[in-house]
């Protein structure tokens, strides 16, 4: 277990590393994000009543679309110089390669998901500051899942020449059950039901989360093999 | 040591991809202190036999030893092995000092250990090697490929296609490196098409067709 711990460390410092340098997965996906919430907010805002009830179909899209772009983006990276060939032939566990791509892409994505909060509170004058920590932790765990799922086709997409479309074709049918729980929830909270109406929402995006990771876990050294 | 081993037994190797018969029984013995060049024509099975021994890919039948050791059994013995391929399997964000240190933090090594700083005289790595590898020539790459592969002394060396792409200097670049790490008792499996490479090098040729084994002799009497 530590060696998977130590491993997942380090290729995720490479990821820290390789971003902090480039930029191109969270500024790609940041400039994305804050297009769809301009566009959105143009054309759907009304008053603040029609606003609580498309902010979270806004929130959830934005989301759901930036996450497939991230992850295309940093698996992309492994296709460069074969470098992802190099990664399978070293003693590295394989759960070490998948954890640390699922770790960069929700440290990517948080901050993305930080400022779309932003946006769309100010964008659809929505005053998010009383549900910002239940809207937090509802956006990550529905992120949680959504990654889990995501890269683990994502690394398949290393070796097919039909990238997006393996993505986009076997993710969102796999997680519709996480994204489905996140807006309702969402649209919930902002309607103005309290935190406990919510709650059953919340345990069931934690049991998607679980069954996801430990299937991505699980799945991930037989798909990466020949 | 518990992942030592000094000889390698291919025994009736097949691969399948589908109905695609890669390999169709394929048996060999491969020595340390010793390189062995593989040669065939294109779909001949050279580098499915080489995916298999590099512990990328699982035979379908047919056993596998190195030493006593099944690898199938033991993934750590993929720290033992080293690989050349014409790729550099290298992040060419990262420079060419922060791929060798990923390299060694993977393979269980400190990244500023012996291992790492005895490569910069060995492989000429200059200055260069504080750029991102994204800036590096051909040659260059090169170098920095040849420290990746054998940053960890492995005791199976694997070289697909090696010459790839290289000028004179390049190649006898990389024959002196291939033909010191024989030197030092590892295990040489060469994979080419360059009849030139092989003859400089080998020291026996193993010539595939259609996934067979259709010549194994010394490099002086094989086909």
């Amino acid at each position: 277990m530590s060696r998977i711990l130590r491993a997942t460390w380090v290729l995720l410092l490479k990821e820290l590393r390789i971003e902090l340098r480039t930029g191109e997965v969270v500024v790609t996906t940041g400039l994305f994000a804050t297009l769809v919430a301009v566009l959105t907010s143009l054309s759907f805002y009304i008053d603040r009543q029609s606003a609580a009830l498309v902010a979270p179909g806004v929130l959830w899209i934005t989301v759901t679309f930036a996450g497939v772009l991230a992850m295309g983006r940093s698996w992309t990276r492994e296709r460069e110089h074969d470098v992802f060939r190099g990664l399978l032939l070293s003693p590295t566990p394989r759960a070490a390669i998948y954890l640390s791509k699922l770790a960069a892409t929700l440290v990517f994505l948080g901050i993305v998901e930080l400022i779309l909060l932003l946006l769309v509170g100010l964008l659809f004058n929505l005053d998010l500051t009383e549900h910002f920590f239940p809207l937090a932790l509802l956006l990550a765990m529905g992120t949680v899942g959504f990654a889990a799922t995501g890269n683990l086709f994502a690394a398949l997409s290393v070796r097919t020449r039909a990238r997006e479309m393996v993505l986009a074709v076997m993710v969102f049918p796999v997680v519709a059950p996480a994204l489905l729980s996140g807006v309702v929830a969402t649209r919930e909270l902002l309607g103005g039901a309290p935190l406990s109406e919510v709650v059953g929402w919340i345990q069931l995006l934690g049991a998607v989360d679980i069954a996801f990771l430990v299937a991505g876990v699980w799945l991930f050294e037989p798909l990466v093999s020949d | 040591m518990a992942l030592e081993f000094t000889r390698i037994e291919v025994r009736k190797l097949v691969k399948l991809y589908g109905a695609t018969r890669a390999l169709a029984g394929v048996s060999l013995d491969l020595q340390a202190g010793e390189i062995t060049a593989i040669e065939g024509h294109n779909g001949s099975g050279k580098s499915t036999l080489l995916s298999i021994l590099a512990l990328a890919a699982r035979p379908t039948r047919g056993s596998l030893r190195f030493g006593r050791l099944d690898p199938l059994e033991r993934p750590a013995l993929r720290g033992r092995i080293g690989l050349v391929g014409h790729a550099a399997m290298v992040y060419p964000d990262l420079t060419g000092r922060e791929n060798l240190a990923l390299t060694a933090q993977l393979y269980g090594l400190s990244p500023s250990g012996p291992e790492v700083q005895g490569l910069d005289g060995r492989f000429e790595l200059g200055r260069f090697m504080e750029r991102p590898a994204r800036t590096y020539s051909r040659g260059q790459l090169q170098r920095l490929s040849l420290a990746r592969a054998l940053l960890h002394a492995p005791q199976l060396l694997l070289l697909d296609e090696p010459s790839t792409g290289l000028d004179v200097k390049g190649v006898e670049r990389l024959t002196e490196a291939v033909r010191a790490e024989r030197e030092r008792g590892a295990i040489v499996l060469l994979v080419t098409h360059s009849r030139a490479l092989s003859e400089a090098l080998a020291d026996r040729r193993v010539v595939l067709d259609r996934g067979r084994v259709v010549s194994d002799g010394d490099a002086e009497h094989a086909a």
